[in-house]
């Protein structure tokens, strides 16, 4: 299994960590990593907001870059995936636009033709990994601790577009945590979204929808929230001090990973290695209790 | 001398046709697929909209149909082949063996008392369980035990043969053979019912996912005082009582997304009668119909309507709730809802959740329209020969629709549709 990675920027600017265990972890389990010279912004939602085709464009011009290089693209982000999804289809439906995108490629030797296929990190790890091989690739199961997932809005919406999972109902991420050695369940809260997208519109607003579901799940006995979304997590681990500011409850303290790096724990990598120490929402109780139990 | 009459189906409707023919003096051989007549109809708990109890109507037409001297029953049964034009039509039938001699068995129901294996109860909405020997229930006709020998020990590993050690009558025959029919029939009449729309595919309403959320089949069965609670309405998940009960309509139905777009012609009343129902049982319940529009067209329906609203307080809500959600720890549900006539997103917290699917064609219509020529719309139902004119003839003449084979209806038309059919069969006969 061979993919070309496309970081995007929020990993390269912030999510230091989410980079360090998919680089750790991926090629320990057979998937070879293939960096893209000359990635950009895929141009979601910034772009998106201001110019339609400015947006098509830069995802369009990644997934020739990918073309050329004639591997699948894996974009580790839910944002940037669903980008590359719905530019597809927005290609696919209207030539007119896959012309004038790809008339401007051409200046730098690039072209888009609809070889190129997107693929997701859950699509990775639960279709083509497959849970029984993590299964035997875990040397320190996480002992029963009890996790909740979060799978993240790009990642299953719209329906008609996104088939990474069931809409209604996604259950890859939870069987990939049941891999582990973990326990999850399902919780109401599990399909709510992280709030980020309203961040520019009201930063209240926004930490208040991350803040409810952080308490839910802290209600139901999850010891911790895993994602494999930059965005979401940055949302769930980084502004949890904010949140807490937000609702006036110093108490809300939910840990919160990337499953990469649950995945490299239980593959009994050192948690240096998969940037744990970015991770702002975690104290050493948990790592402990992770690790702890292990070492006895 | 004049030829006999075929019914195929032997719900409410296929028994109305054969009871009117057979009173006018024709025969009637009235086919049925499984172990005893009666239909959807023997599994509800009461009918809308004068609430009366249903199975006290339907038992009386049951056994009047087996009694009747003019009534032919063949349970277990399925038309094989067809030949010949209106007035001549031969006809071949396929009896499954019943594993038990109908002419010795008294339905005490001991076999099924000691039979070891242990069955979903298909009759039941599978809230209980049934034995693979026994009566299919309380009021069958014919009163008779049948053998599932899919799930019969004797059938699937050659052990066990409890039930033939216990029957006092020596009634259990493992050696019974399917046997064929031949019969010379002068029209035929469809009346094959319907099939409960499954909503498992409806991930946001969780159905299977989330025990407390029932079709509504299910409830019947759960309201029912021959129901597997006694008619208590005891949850699923942890038997208690439930006291805020919400019914969703339009499940499966007006849909162009997933399921059908035809409307379910039957679920703004039935869920009335259901809500209805649970008020009757404990006045002090909380009761919320989500509706998309009521259509309540039949006679009596609107005030039936009105007296669920103002006498018994069911609350109506306009809106399509867009998702259930389940606490993972008490199992309590609740609804997310924008109440249309208002324009507020709100969620409402219940014990149970019950979803009023629509009826979808039997499977078994593309065998049998096959096997009489005869062409199904798009979604399985048989095609009446004009909508307008000839509501209840198939394109071939002599052969009679009536009942939800060809679509959505409910009791009332059915019968009346199935008293049309026996009166275009008796003119077929009398020629």
């Amino acid at each position: 299994m061979k993919y070309a990675l496309f970081l995007g920027c929020t990993i390269q600017s912030e999510e230091f960590g989410y980079e360090a265990s998919v680089r750790e972890v991926l090629p320990a389990l057979g998937v070879e990593l293939l960096d893209m010279k000359g990635a950009s912004c895929c141009g979601f939602p910034a772009f998106s907001s201001i110019s339609k085709l400015g947006w098509h464009y830069l995802s369009a011009r990644n997934m020739a870059i990918a073309e050329e290089m004639g591997f699948d693209l894996l974009p580790l982000c839910n944002g940037c995936h669903l980008s590359f999804i719905e530019t597809i289809h927005y290609m696919e439906t209207d030539p007119d636009l896959k012309e004038i995108i790809n008339s401007n490629l051409e200046k730098e030797g690039l072209s888009y033709n609809s070889k190129c296929r997107v693929v997701h990190l859950l699509e990775v790890l639960h279709d083509n990994v497959k849970p029984a091989k993590i299964r035997s690739s875990v040397t320190h199961p996480l002992n029963g601790i009890k996790l909740a997932t979060h799978t993240g809005c790009h990642a299953l919406r719209p329906s008609s577009l996104q088939k990474i999972d069931d809409p209604e109902q996604p259950q890859k991420l939870d069987e990939l945590i049941r891999a582990l050695g973990a326990e999850t369940f399902d919780y109401p809260e599990k399909n709510d979204c992280c709030g980020s997208q309203l961040s520019v519109a009201s930063g209240v607003s926004t930490l208040k929808i991350a803040g409810e579901k952080l308490n839910a799940v802290k209600s139901y006995g999850f010891e911790g929230l895993v994602t494999t979304c930059p965005f979401c997590f940055k949302m769930f681990d980084g502004r949890q001090r904010a949140i807490r500011g937000v609702l006036k409850d110093r108490s809300l303290q939910v840990p919160v990973f990337y499953y990469t790096q649950l995945l490299g724990l239980a593959m009994g990598l050192k948690p240096e290695r998969l940037g744990l120490q970015l991770n702002q929402s975690l104290d050493d109780e948990i790592i402990m209790k992770i690790r702890g139990e292990q070492n006895d | 001398m004049t030829k006999p009459i075929l019914v195929i189906g032997g719900g409410v409707a296929g028994m109305q046709a054969s009871l009117d023919l057979a009173d006018r003096g024709f025969k009637v051989h009235l086919v049925e697929k499984s172990p005893s007549i009666g239909g959807v109809m023997a599994q509800l708990d009461k009918t809308f909209p004068t609430m009366d109890c249903s199975i006290c109507i339907l038992a009386p037409k049951m056994i009047e149909c087996s009694r009747h001297p003019n009534i032919t029953i063949h349970t277990l049964t399925k038309v094989q082949r067809v030949e010949g034009t209106i007035g001549n039509f031969d006809v071949n039938l396929l009896t499954e063996p019943r594993f038990v001699d109908e002419e010795k068995c008294t339905g005490c129901g001991l076999c099924s008392s000691k039979c070891p294996t242990k069955l979903s109860d298909e009759w039941q909405e599978g809230l209980t369980n049934r034995k693979a020997v026994g009566v299919m229930f309380p009021q069958a006709v014919p009163l008779k035990a049948y053998i599932d020998s899919e799930h019969c020990l004797y059938f699937q590993k050659g052990i066990c043969q409890v039930c033939s050690k216990v029957c006092p009558a020596g009634a259990i025959d493992y050696e019974q053979k399917p046997k064929e029919t031949d019969i010379n029939c002068s029209s035929i009449i469809i009346a094959t019912g319907f099939k409960d729309y499954d909503p498992t595919e409806l991930g946001e309403y969780g159905y299977g996912r989330y025990p407390n959320v029932l079709t509504a089949m299910e409830f019947e069965r759960l309201v029912c005082a021959s129901g597997p609670t006694g008619g208590h309405l005891e949850r699923p998940s942890d038997h208690k009582l439930s006291h805020r009960i919400a019914f969703i309509q339009c499940v499966g139905s007006r849909s162009h997304k997933k399921a059908y777009p035809f409307c379910s012609s039957v679920c703004c009343v039935y869920a009335t009668k259901e809500a209805v129902l649970v008020k009757e049982h404990d006045p002090a319940s909380e009761v919320t119909i989500f509706y998309m529009d009521l259509k309540v067209y039949g006679q009596g329906f609107q005030q039936f309507v009105d007296r669920a609203q103002d006498h018994y307080g069911v609350e109506y809500i306009r809106g399509r709730p867009g998702e259930i959600r389940m606490n993972p720890i008490t199992k309590d549900l609740a609804i997310w809802y924008e109440d249309t006539n208002t324009g507020k997103v709100s969620e409402k917290k219940v014990d149970l959740a019950v979803l009023c699917t629509t009826m979808i064609s039997r499977p078994e219509n593309a065998d049998l329209a096959k096997i009489l020529g005869l062409e199904l719309d798009e979604w399985g139902f048989f095609k009446p020969k004009n909508h307008l004119l000839n509501p209840i003839e198939s394109e071939i003449p002599g052969i009679f629709l009536c009942g939800c084979c060809h679509g959505p209806r409910d009791i009332p038309e059915s019968v009346a549709e199935a008293s049309g059919t026996a009166a275009l069969a008796a003119e077929v006969a009398r020629r």
